[in-house]
């Protein structure tokens, strides 16, 4: 196994524990986790297909993007998270939901 | 090097798991902090340096730091486990997901065409992707701002409305009134 | 030239409608006369479209890929039908000023009604089968929103919904055939089509055939969709002369002559449809006669000349459709909105209460005897010629002689209720006291210049053909000019029969103290026709399905995170498993 496969495989893992764990919390702020852990997964598809393929520098730039992008989504997502805990007392996702029945 | 690899990945997916597992947000947020190093130690030994070591600073640190300040404002409450969709459905669904994308991307990783770059790290992130970087400056100023506009809005002093209260009377009087109108337009 | 011509038909309505949104409630008078100025600019340009007529698409707009180009094809049929929808539109506006005066939400009828015939007239001018659909349900839409205008009045909204439902399941057939078209053609176009219908396998041509045909059916209120129409008569009584009388309902006798070209040799096809339009006929004539609300009458009575207008492209002849289309368009606009100016001024649309109105309304007595006399089918208004044309093309269908008798008999029960209409409302003496005002001025201009009409239109048989001929190059018209058409009408025996049905009738109704032993043996049948004969119950049986179902899938719908981002997962897989597969 190349570590290319093996890194391959550490992305699919990454980006099924993410997707497990946004379908499975009911907190705001660990959505946010879940979304880390996802771009995570990302991250390390974009290094690996750089390596791969030669073109590595290439690979980081884009690498670099996505994570002041990530950064970004999480901050907003963290003061959004604040602000709901503020104005409705809960994070609890089942909670926010003013949907009538 | 082989061996190396696999067990830093299965270290790697062991603490984003026990990101959830956690029962506490802030020991939620060490395990994260924990995957971005494991993270950033395996695009070191693929070769990628310079991203290894920002993604040890921003995430590691900058991220972890964002956590545990908006986790002590937001206070750590204890949230039941018992999740809205069953466990089993989640897994099957994160499952099926992952095995159709596996089948997709590892027989084209491995032929991926391989060609030589010439342009070192700096030269290819300023120069040839200099409008990637213009639009990030721009998403960070936006960011700022919204920023600003979430948290900002969040203090509203009960103490200061005493000391304008002088102005305020005629501010709130017309706030109140097109809020009585619009009652019997609607009616 | 034409391309600036199509684009302000259709969009001068529209953006009518957003200036009117721009100045608010607050000032209705404004609302008024733009509502009125961008109307008739809209019915302006529309005949000025008439020099530039061609068989050719004047816009093409490519869109790419699945949605082929949006095109506009001024042929002859388009031009006509968007004519008479921005015609008889501005005249409903106009009528509208005094009709809606003082409503307070003015804004949004004027919206809305401008928005439907900008919409018609989009849907009479596309040449892709696609944005027919598109228009198709626009104008679906209007209808509804207008139906259910006083949204306070249960009765309103269930006719809305009702009309809703019908029309849009109709309208699923109107899709699944262009959808089949353009899996089999590769092409939206109507032009393309009509070319090349001959290499569609048959009996996938036949199901866009029978899916045509219902979609035209349930927009035109035929058999067995005709129950909505007169649920639907809740509305404010210009839209029901301009939605319900002489557009919207246009829009499936519309679909069925454009495309008769290429559906005429599927088998069985001609008959279903002659079959449609005959029960229409007979059905709704029978329940008009014992109908008690004035604008059910009425509304019957439009699904009756709407099954005539069917028969005769069952029957072969395009053109006798299209002529009594236009007679119709304005002799039923004419008694709609003579029927609103009577129900503004006494409140009541119950005939039973009504009587005597002659002589205090003497303008719109006049008018309404006029738009009668029309619908009745006597001669020099033109629902007489335009209807004789009709029942000589169905005596030349081949072997349609039931058909032919049907239609006679629908003749005569038309004359019979048109006159029972007109003196219950006008005649005889006072049932109740009722205060009544004659037409007011705007209401006085609408209501003559359709009286006008009534009495002039059938000078352009002629013109018509010349009109339709030169620009559809797939029809078969055979040559008429306006004193053919008097020559022949007058010197056919068939219509001294048709006028002596149309005087029997009539004279039933006279004479029907005389009549009183056979109409009590009747009564059963008249018991069955207030009952809309049982299809009532159909109809309401799927608009309560189709509420239940609504109601059921409302339970996905739950606003939670985790179920929302389930639904993404699995959308997420359904691409993943769909781009696997392409692999």
């Amino acid at each position: 196994m190349t570590p290319l496969q093996i890194a391959l495989i550490g992305v699919l893992g990454l980006i099924g524990i993410g997707l497990y764990g946004l379908l499975i919390t009911r907190n705001l702020i660990k959505v946010v986790v879940a979304l880390q852990v996802l771009v995570k997964g990302a991250l390390l598809a974009l290094v690996a297909a750089g390596t791969a393929s030669g073109k590595i520098n290439l690979g980081q730039s884009l690498a670099v993007m996505v994570i002041v992008v990530d950064t970004v989504v999480a901050v907003i997502g963290l003061a959004l998270a604040l602000q709901v805990k503020r104005r409705m007392g809960t994070l609890d996702v089942k909670e926010l939901s003013t949907l009538q029945k | 090097m082989a061996v190396l690899f696999i067990v830093l990945t299965i270290v790697m997916l062991a603490c984003a798991f026990m990101a959830f597992r956690a029962k506490q947000l802030i020991v939620s947020a060490l395990w994260l902090a924990g995957c971005s190093a494991i993270l950033s130690l395996i695009m070191y030994l693929l070769g990628a340096f310079a991203v290894a070591v920002i993604e040890l600073s921003v995430g590691a640190g900058l991220v972890t730091v964002l956590f545990v300040f908006a986790i002590s404002i937001a206070g750590d409450e204890t949230i039941e486990i018992k999740s809205i969709i069953p466990r089993p459905i989640a897994l099957i669904i994160a499952l099926v997901s992952i095995v159709l994308l596996g089948f997709m991307t590892i027989s084209s990783l491995v032929s991926l065409p391989v060609t030589t770059e010439t342009a070192s790290f700096s030269d290819m992130l300023w120069q040839q992707r200099g409008l990637d970087m213009l639009v990030q400056s721009g998403l960070l100023f936006a960011a700022v701002l919204g920023m600003l506009g979430l948290l900002g809005e969040a203090k509203v002093p009960v103490k200061e409305k005493k000391t304008v209260s002088a102005k305020e009377p005629q501010a709130t009087q017309s706030a109140v009134k097109p809020v009585a109108a619009t009652p019997e337009v609607k009616a | 030239m034409i391309q600036a011509l199509i684009l302000l038909t259709i969009g001068l309505p529209w953006l009518g409608g957003l200036a009117i949104w721009i100045t608010t409630n607050k000032h209705p008078r404004a609302q008024h006369t733009l509502a009125v100025v961008f109307a008739v600019a809209a019915g302006l340009a529309a005949l000025l479209m008439l020099p530039y007529t061609s068989a050719t698409p004047a816009i093409v707009i490519p869109l790419g890929g699945i949605f082929g180009a949006l095109t506009f094809t001024p042929d002859g049929m388009s031009v006509f039908l968007s004519i008479i929808a921005t015609v008889v539109g501005s005249l409903a506006v106009i009528f509208s000023v005094n009709y809606m005066h003082g409503d307070k939400q003015l804004g949004r009828y004027y919206e809305l009604v401008l928005l439907f015939i900008g919409a018609m007239a989009g849907l009479a001018l596309t040449g892709s089968l696609l944005f027919l659909f598109v228009f198709w349900e626009i104008t679906a839409f209007c209808s509804f929103a207008l139906i259910a205008f006083n949204n306070d009045d249960p009765k309103a909204v269930a006719g809305g919904i009702k009309a809703l439902i019908i029309t849009s399941l109709g309208g699923m057939g109107l899709l699944i055939g262009a959808l089949i078209i353009y899996a089999n053609l590769g092409s939206y176009q109507i032009a393309d089509f009509l070319a090349r219908a001959h290499e569609m396998p048959a009996d996938v041509l036949a199901l866009v055939a029978f899916g045509f045909l219902i979609a035209a059916a349930a927009k035109s209120a035929q058999f067995p969709f005709q129950t909505w129409l007169p649920d639907a008569m809740e509305a404010p009584t210009p839209v029901s002369a301009l939605i319900h009388a002489a557009t919207m309902v246009n829009a499936g006798v519309y679909l069925l002559a454009r495309f008769f070209p290429a559906f005429k040799d599927v088998p069985g096809w001609t008959t279903a449809v002659m079959a449609v339009g005959l029960l229409s006929v007979l059905l709704a004539g029978i329940m008009a006669v014992v109908a008690t609300d004035l604008k059910r009458a009425l509304a019957y009575s439009t699904v009756s000349q709407l099954g005539l207008m069917v028969y005769a492209i069952g029957a072969g002849s395009v053109y006798a459709s299209q002529f009594h289309l236009l007679s119709h368009a304005v002799f039923k606009a004419l008694l709609f909105l003579g029927a609103g100016t009577v129900i503004h001024a006494v409140g009541t649309r119950d005939m039973r209460q009504m009587g005597g109105l002659g002589s205090r309304m003497p303008f719109t007595r006049t008018v309404f005897v006029i738009g009668a006399l029309a619908l009745a089918g006597i001669p020099i208004f033109n629902g007489f010629w335009s209807k004789e044309l009709i029942l000589e093309a169905g005596l030349e269908a081949e072997g349609a002689l039931w058909a032919y008798i049907a239609a006679i008999i629908g003749a005569a029960l038309t004359a019979m209720y048109t006159l029972r209409m007109v003196y219950l409302v006008f005649f005889g003496a006072p049932r109740s006291q009722l205060h009544a005002h004659d037409a007011q001025p705007a209401m006085k201009v609408s209501l003559g210049i359709l009286a006008f009409g009534v009495c002039t239109t059938w000078l352009l048989a002629g013109p018509l053909y010349q009109l339709l001929t030169s620009t559809l190059p797939f029809h078969q018209f055979r040559e008429v000019t306006t004193l053919d058409m008097i020559s022949t009408v007058l010197t056919d025996l068939a219509t001294y029969l048709a006028l002596l049905v149309v005087f029997v009738g009539g004279l039933c109704w006279w004479k029907r103290d005389a009549l009183s032993s056979i109409t009590k043996r009747l009564q059963g049948l008249a018991r069955m026709a207030t009952n809309s004969f049982g299809f009532e119950a159909i109809n309401r049986g799927i608009v309560r399905v189709t509420q239940n179902t609504a109601e059921t899938l409302r339970l996905t719908q739950t606003g939670l995170l985790s179920w929302n981002v389930a639904g993404i997962a699995i959308g997420l897989i359904v691409v993943l498993v769909i781009l696997a597969w392409g692999k």
